[in-house]
This record gives structure tokens, C-alpha cells and sequence, in this order.
């Protein structure tokens, strides 16, 4: 099940609410973690096992290590059992190298367990906080298993630090104001996955079917700019949808996108594309290493490392790990030549640009392909347009261009500076109305299947 | 502000309630079907099936889904292409025929002495292909067709039926709303088929047309809820001064039989109006005719060769229809072959994707 389907909108969210809402406050946590290993369930019982299982093992884990705590090399045993089956578990069912075991093990082909890249990082954070010394280890099973597998943020994150998630669960507050905000944030997250990602994934299957080697330079960049955009809307669609439900149980937790697209240098960009997750990295990868040694290259190495390694977290591929070390020196070339400041239009044209000839590698199933995919872009086949070319833009140029206006903050640094307007006030008034329109279109578009589960990038 | 947001989550709540109560109200009338075809799915895919089947206003829901889609986009709505006038399957270029089907078939053939013809029928979308956008013909259909006529057996007679019906394109010979062909297009088929089969086909003057109906609205309709394309006629030949068909009669799988009628018209008000050709489907089918020529024919078919059989009753004086995929034991069990001087295999390359059809070919239970 997935946020985006009818049974979870019409079905699940409103009775999980309901029961929520009607439970005393001090029984919240136990519903919505009651609701969570039903939504796990919906998924299997073997899901739901794995699960169960899984969270046991690190709570466990880090019960054992806090105990041990003043014998910091016993406490490694348990410590480096967790973490190493945590690893081995995201690999298991993300890598194509385990293909052949999880085969062995009847394990269909085309199965995904959701949100094991988000729930890992979240488990082995935790691991080495309490290992660490950072934090004591969660002795509250319920509470911990909320961290693991809370509905809301299982799919897509945020990737939070346990001290975050606790504070906001202990700061939680329901209110039918904090309900209408969100649900609001759930429905564009709604319309970003359904109304645009969905479009700019046919734009983006269209173009791939053509074989890459006699690919038109124009219908290679009308391909790649659908993927980002596709990939883009994917991943904040469902960020922001299971940031709105979170809001709706009282939950204030922090976004992940903030209008990458509109950033003027490469660094910003990295500072605004999936937020917590660029964080974890950087609080669990590149500072630890880096305080390991003064040397400027040294840090700058580190630096591009976690950035491979967050591509790698991607796609658990080469390819993602191209993506993420051409991200990462491209943001240290930047540090090290660019000290003035971009125009507003042309550094967001750089970035994007930047970032769109970067995703290649991310889009790719090999590097081959996207080698031969660049190729392509810069005229390779030595054609620049044909008739599925202009097919292709006469179907999708307006689609295509009100999905790279809806990726800026145009909008909403139009309605910031607009002030106390009259028309801010008629959008501010129009806004149950834009949400209702926007939940009746998306329902019209999940009719048919019953939900809109294409993902251009499985987590 | 807050005052909005209060009304935002009134106003949506309210909605998302009036759409839950509907849909287990008329998830309660319809019964859960889904759920006994998906026993052994995940409990989230069952339910959002059940949902999904039950969901309140359904019908009104598929219609703005068609009418967004349709004008966003390059028109494609639920796998249909939107094209001028006419509906497109736009999967249907993603099928195979796999070689298996051939094997079936020739494994059928070498057990037989007779002459046997094969005649796979295009879709509407291999026919018009060049309305469809490029990049969706992966699997071009006359491609399909050719590669499948190689792989089986010399001793069987192919018949182009696919140049036929592209040299006659402009012609009503698809249903605009539906993959399968028109009474005419298979009336255009059926003069090169009576041919190859050692008759001379009845002339088109001779038939008296009637309209059926001209309300047809065909499983592409069906499938996009695009309303905004004419509905289809669905027309009889009937020969004045031809032979009359003196039994027809369905045989099934628990050995009871029925009366059946070339033409049933009754059917035209319990769903898929193309089902009134040859009327309720039967594994077996027994037609005998006025014609006094002592020659039986066995058509093995599927349901695109409905409206094509009416026009074989001029020529036989006992048709045998045989409908593969409707039969649960080897086909020698239901007719003995050896009695046709002639078999007519009668395709659409839709039913050519899947060999388990044709199990029952090759002495296995179907």
C-alpha cells in the first residue's frame, strides 16, 4: 500500500485518524504504532514479520550496548552485530548482486520492501548515537519501534535523529487546525506524485524506449530534463505527503526538499535536495572521518566519498555512485573557483543544467548506457530532432513547463512578497477549495488502477 | 489563517467520509469478487482491489480521469490512445507471440492429413499503426504475424489477412471503439479465405446488410471511458438466396448442450454487443446447413472469428467451431479430426500471446 492510493486515502488514513483522535493522549503512540504494523501488514505478513523482527533486533542492540556501555569493547560486539545486519539487510533487498540469494529464498523478482533505505539510515544512526555515547538507548519499545516503522514517514523519511523524532512526539498536538494543515500538505504531495511525476514518467518512458544510440540530441534532453523533474516531484511528492500525515497525528517534522531547482550555485542545491538524508551523511560519514586527519585533501576526499556513497544509497549501483561523486566534486570545484555570487537566473540555469547532464548516470542502467546517453545529448547521433522529437514536445512543452515553474519558489516568493494584498488574501481564502479540487482531480486519476505506485526510484 | 486551515480540514474530512461511506455501501451491494481472484495477494493488494472495484461514483470518476488524460498529455488514457476518431489499443505492440504457440499448433498438425489454413486477424492498432505515436510500436504486427507464419509448419496454408485489411484501410473495417474488425472487414477476409478453401465467395451485392445497431461502444470504450467518439454499428450479412442453417448447437466441457443461433440478439442488452455473433460462447459448436455438398470444415477459433463463421454456411454442409480456450481436455476427446477434409485456424494476434491456450492442440488437458 502507498500513500497514493485510494484505500490508503478513502480507507486507512481516515479510520487510523479516527481512532487516533478518539484515543487518550498517553495511548496515541500505541495506536499509531498499531496502525503501522497494519500498514506494514498490508504489504505481507512477511513484511510485517521482517518487520517486527528487524526493530526487535536493533532495540535489542541497543539495550545490550547501553548496558555495556562502560566496557566499550564488549559493547562493540553487539554493536557491530546490529549494524552488520542492518547493512546485510538493505543490501539483501536492494542489491542486484543478492538477486541470486533472494531467489533462493522465494523471493519474487520485482519484490520491494518499502522504505528499507530510509528505515536503515535511521536504525544504524541510532546504533552509533548510543554507541557513541551520544544518546541512551530507547527503552520504550513502543516509542523505538515508532522511530523504525511509523507509517507516516516509513515510504519516504524524513531520516530523522532519535532525539528529533522524540521531541516531536512528545510535542505532538491534535487540533483540527494542525488536520487541515495537514492534509493540505498531504494533497500537494498528492498532486505533485499524480499530476506531475506520473506525467513527466510517460515523457521519460517514451523517450527511453528509443534506442540510445540513434537517440535525436533533442529527445535526449527532453528525456532527461522529464527524469529529474519525474524524480524530483517523486521524491518531495511523497516527502511532503508523509510529512501532511504526520501533521494530521500532530507531528511536526521537518521537510526535505526546499526548491532545490531554484538554487544559484551547486551547493545550495546540495544543501536543499533531500535534506535529512544529505545530513545523516554528513553527521555519521563525513565529519567523523574527517576528524580523523587535518589535511585539506584529505577532507575534500571525504567530502566526495560521502557524497558517492549517498548516490550509491540511491540506486545501489555504480551508476548512483557516478552520480553522487560527480554532485560532490562538482560542489568542491565550485568552493574552490566560484567565490562570486551568480545572478539569481544564470546560477539557477548553471544548477540545473549541472544537475540535469549529472543525472544521466542516475537515470542509466549502466554506464555504458548513460555514456552513450550523453552522446546522444551533445548530437552524437548526428540528428537534432525527428518526428517523435516534435510528437514528443507537442504532447508534453506545456506539461514539461508548467512542472519546471511548479519546481522553483517563484510561486511562493510571488506570494511573499506580495504582502498583505488583496490577493494574497483571495489564495489565502481559496485555498479549501484549491485542496478539495486538487484531492477530486487525483482521485479521478488513481481511478482506474486504484493507485498511482510508479516510482521512478525505489527507496 | 487558522480559520482556513479549520475549513481545509472540514471541508476535505467531510469529502474523504462521504466517499468512505458510499464506497462500503456499494462495496456491500456488489459483494468482494476481486477478493476470490487474489487469494494469494498481500491483504493491502485485496483490499485496494476491492476498494478500487466498490469505489463510490466509480463510473463518473473513470469519465474525468478520461477527459483529463485525453487533453493532457499525449491522450493516452488507461493504455488507450486517443487518436482521430478511433480508439487505440496502445499495449497492444508490447505483445509477443511466443514461439511455444507455434509449437502447439504444428505439434496439432503433424497428427493430422488434412489441409489446414491459418489465418491470424490484426488488431485495430496493428492495421492503423501509423496513427499511434512511434515509440509505442515495439512490437509492429505484421512483424509478429510474419515471424509466427515462419515458425510453423510448411503443411500448413497461410493467409495474409493482414495486407488485406491494411490495402482496405480506408474502409469501415475496425470498430472504432473496439480492436476487432468490423462484419466488412471480415466479409473482405473471407473472399481471399473461401478462395484459398476451393469455393468462390459470395458476391457483396448478394447479402442484404442489416444495422443491428449502431450503438456499439467496444472494450476500448470500455476500458477509457473516452465518451467522445461515435459509437459503433454493429451490422449482419444475410444472404437472401444462400443456405440456411438447419441446427446450431453449443456443446460444453460437462457434456450438455444447447440451441444456439448464428445471431443473438438478445445479447444486445446484457453487456458486449460483438457477443451477438455466434451468441453465448461454447467449447464446441455444431452448425449444420441446407448445403448438399456432404463437406465438414472445423474452424478452430477465438471469439474475433464470431462474425466470420455466418459466411462460411455457403459453402459446408457441416461447420465444426472449436474455441481452444474454452476446452478443459485434448481436443480428440471433443471431435474426432480425421473427419474435416479441411481445418481453418481463425486468430487475433491478441490470443496468439498466450500458448496455454492452445494446450489442448497438443493432447494436453486445457
Amino acid at each position: 500500500m502507498v500513500y497514493s492510493s485510494l484505500l490508503f486515502i478513502y480507507g486507512y488514513l481516515p479510520v487510523s485518524l479516527l481512532v487516533y483522535c478518539a484515543a487518550p493522549k498517553k495511548h496515541q503512540p500505541l495506536i499509531l504504532l498499531l496502525f503501522s504494523l497494519i500498514f506494514c501488514g498490508m504489504n505481507g505478513i512477511d513484511v510485517l514479520l521482517f518487520m517486527v523482527i528487524y526493530t526487535l533486533i536493533n532495540y535489542s542492540a541497543g539495550i545490550l550496548i547501553n548496558r555495556l556501555g562502560h566496557d566499550h569493547r564488549l559493547s562493540a560486539l553487539p554493536f557491530a552485530a546490529a549494524l552488520i545486519f542492518d547493512i546485510f539487510a538493505v543490501f539483501f533487498f536492494r542489491a542486484n548482486l543478492f538477486q541470486p540469494l533472494r531467489e533462493a529464498v522465494n523471493i519474487p523478482e520485482l519484490f520491494f520492501l518499502p522504505g528499507i533505505s530510509f528505515f536503515t539510515l535511521s536504525a544504524v544512526g541510532v546504533l552509533i548515537d548510543v554507541y557513541t555515547g551520544h544518546i541512551p538507548a530507547e527503552k520504550n519499545i513502543i516509542r523505538f519501534s515508532l522511530y523504525i516503522m511509523m507509517f507516516p514517514k516509513l515510504l519516504m523519511g524524513p531520516v530523522l535523529r532519535y532525539p528529533a523524532f522524540e521531541k516531536a512526539l512528545d510535542r505532538r498536538r491534535v487540533s483540527l487546525e494542525e488536520i487541515g494543515i495537514g492534509i493540505a500538505l498531504f494533497v500537494k504531495g498528492l498532486a505533485k506524485k499524480i499530476l506531475a511525476a506520473d506525467s513527466m514518467y510517460l515523457l521519460y518512458s517514451a523517450v527511453k524506449s528509443v534506442d540510445v544510440r540513434e537517440m535525436p540530441a533533442l529527445t535526449a534532453w527532453l528525456g532527461i530534463a522529464a527524469y529529474l523533474l519525474c524524480l524530483y516531484f517523486t521524491l518531495s511528492g511523497f516527502s511532503d505527503m508523509g510529512n501532511g500525515i504526520s501533521r494530521c497525528f500532530g507531528l511536526r517534522l521537518p521537510q526535505s526538499f526546499n526548491y532545490p531547482f531554484s538554487s544559484t550555485k551547486l551547493r545550495f542545491f546540495g544543501a536543499k535536495w533531500h535534506t535529512q538524508v544529505i545530513q545523516w551523511f554528513r553527521r555519521y560519514v563525513t565529519k567523523p572521518f574527517s576528524a580523523l586527519s587535518r589535511n585539506r585533501i584529505y577532507k575534500k576526499l571525504i567530502f566526495a566519498a560521502a557524497w558517492t556513497l549517498f548516490g550509491f544509497w540511491y540506486t545501489f549501483s555504480a551508476n548512483g555512485a557516478v552520480w553522487g561523486a560527480l554532485i560532490g566534486m562538482g560542489i568542491l570545484i565550485e568552493n574552490r573557483f566560484s567565490k562570486v555570487k551568480n545572478p539569481q537566473i544564470t546560477g539557477a540555469v548553471y544548477t540545473f543544467f549541472t544537475v540535469l547532464i549529472c543525472s544521466v548516470f542516475l537515470s542509466g542502467d549502466s554506464i555504458t548506457y548513460s555514456l552513450r546517453y550523453l552522446f546522444a545529448m551533445i548530437g552524437g547521433s548526428n540528428v537534432l530532432a525527428d518526428s517523435m522529437t516534435l510528437y514528443l514536445i507537442k504532447s508534453y512543452i506545456v506539461l514539461l513547463l508548467i512542472c519546471m515553474y511548479a519546481s522553483t519558489d517563484l510561486f511562493k516568493n510571488m506570494m511573499m512578497r506580495s504582502g498583505r494584498t488583496r490577493l494574497k488574501a483571495a489564495l489565502g481564502a481559496a485555498e479549501p477549495a484549491v485542496v478539495l479540487i486538487l484531492l477530486i482531480l487525483c482521485t479521478a486519476l488513481m481511478s482506474y488502477y486504484g493507485s498511482s505506485d510508479t516510482l521512478i526510484i525505489r527507496l | 489563517m487558522k480559520q482556513t486551515n479549520r475549513i481545509t480540514a472540514v471541508l476535505t474530512l467531510a469529502f474523504i467520509a462521504a466517499v468512505l461511506i458510499a464506497t462500503v455501501v456499494t462495496g456491500a451491494i456488489r459483494g468482494n469478487r476481486a477478493y476470490a481472484n487474489k487469494a494469494n495477494a498481500a491483504p493491502g493488494e485485496v483490499l485496494g482491489s476491492i476498494m478500487t472495484d466498490s469505489f463510490a461514483g466509480r463510473e463518473q470518476w473513470l469519465r474525468l480521469n478520461a477527459l483529463i488524460r485525453s487533453k493532457a498529455g499525449e491522450g493516452l488514457v488507461n493504455g488507450v490512445y486517443v487518436g482521430k476518431g478511433m480508439l487505440l489499443d496502445a499495449e497492444s505492440s508490447e505483445r509477443k507471440i511466443p514461439a511455444a504457440t507455434a509449437e502447439l499448433i504444428n505439434s496439432f498438425v503433424s497428427r493430422y492429413d488434412g489441409a489446414v489454413y491459418f489465418a491470424v486477424i490484426p488488431t485495430s492498432s496493428g492495421v492503423y499503426s501509423d496513427m499511434l505515436p512511434q515509440y509505442l510500436l515495439k512490437y509492429p504486427e505484421n512483424q509478429q504475424i510474419n515471424r509466427f507464419y515462419d515458425q510453423l509448419g510448411g503443411s500448413i496454408r497461410k493467409i495474409d489477412a493482414f495486407n488485406i485489411l491494411k490495402m482496405l484501410n480506408d474502409s469501415y473495417i475496425f470498430y472504432r471503439t473496439d480492436t476487432k474488425w468490423t462484419c466488412y472487414g471480415a466479409y473482405c477476409v473471407y473472399r481471399t479465405v473461401i478462395q484459398k478453401l476451393g469455393f468462390i465467395p459470395t458476391a457483396y451485392d448478394k447479402y442484404t446488410i442489416r444495422h443491428i445497431t449502431g450503438d456499439f461502444k467496444g472494450s476500448l470504450c470500455l476500458r477509457s471511458r473516452y465518451s467522445n467518439v461515435k459509437p459503433d454499428i454493429i451490422d449482419v450479412y444475410v444472404n437472401p438466396e444462400g443456405a440456411e442453417v438447419l441446427s446450431c448447437r453449443g456443446y460444453y466441457n460437462d457434456g450438455s448442450s444447447v440451441e444456439k443461433q448464428l445471431i443473438d440478439e438478445r445479447l444486445l442488452d446484457t453487456g458486449y454487443m460483438y457477443d451477438i455473433y455466434l451468441g453465448e460462447e461454447a467449447p464446441l459448436v455444431k452448425i449444420n446447413t441446407s448445403v448438399n455438398n456432404e463437406r465438414k470444415l472445423l474452424v478452430i477459433k477465438d471469439s474475433i472469428a464470431d462474425c466470420f463463421i455466418p459466411f462460411l454456411i455457403e459453402h459446408y454442409s457441416e461447420i465444426d467451431v472449436i474455441s481452444p480456450e474454452l476446452i478443459d481436455r485434448p481436443i480428440e476427446e471433443l471431435t474426432d479430426t480425421d473427419n474435416y477434409e479441411q481445418i481453418l485456424f481463425l486468430f487475433s494476434i491478441e490470443s496468439l500471446e498466450d500458448s496455454s491456450k492452445f494446450r489442448c492442440l497438443a493432447g494436453q488437458k486445457g
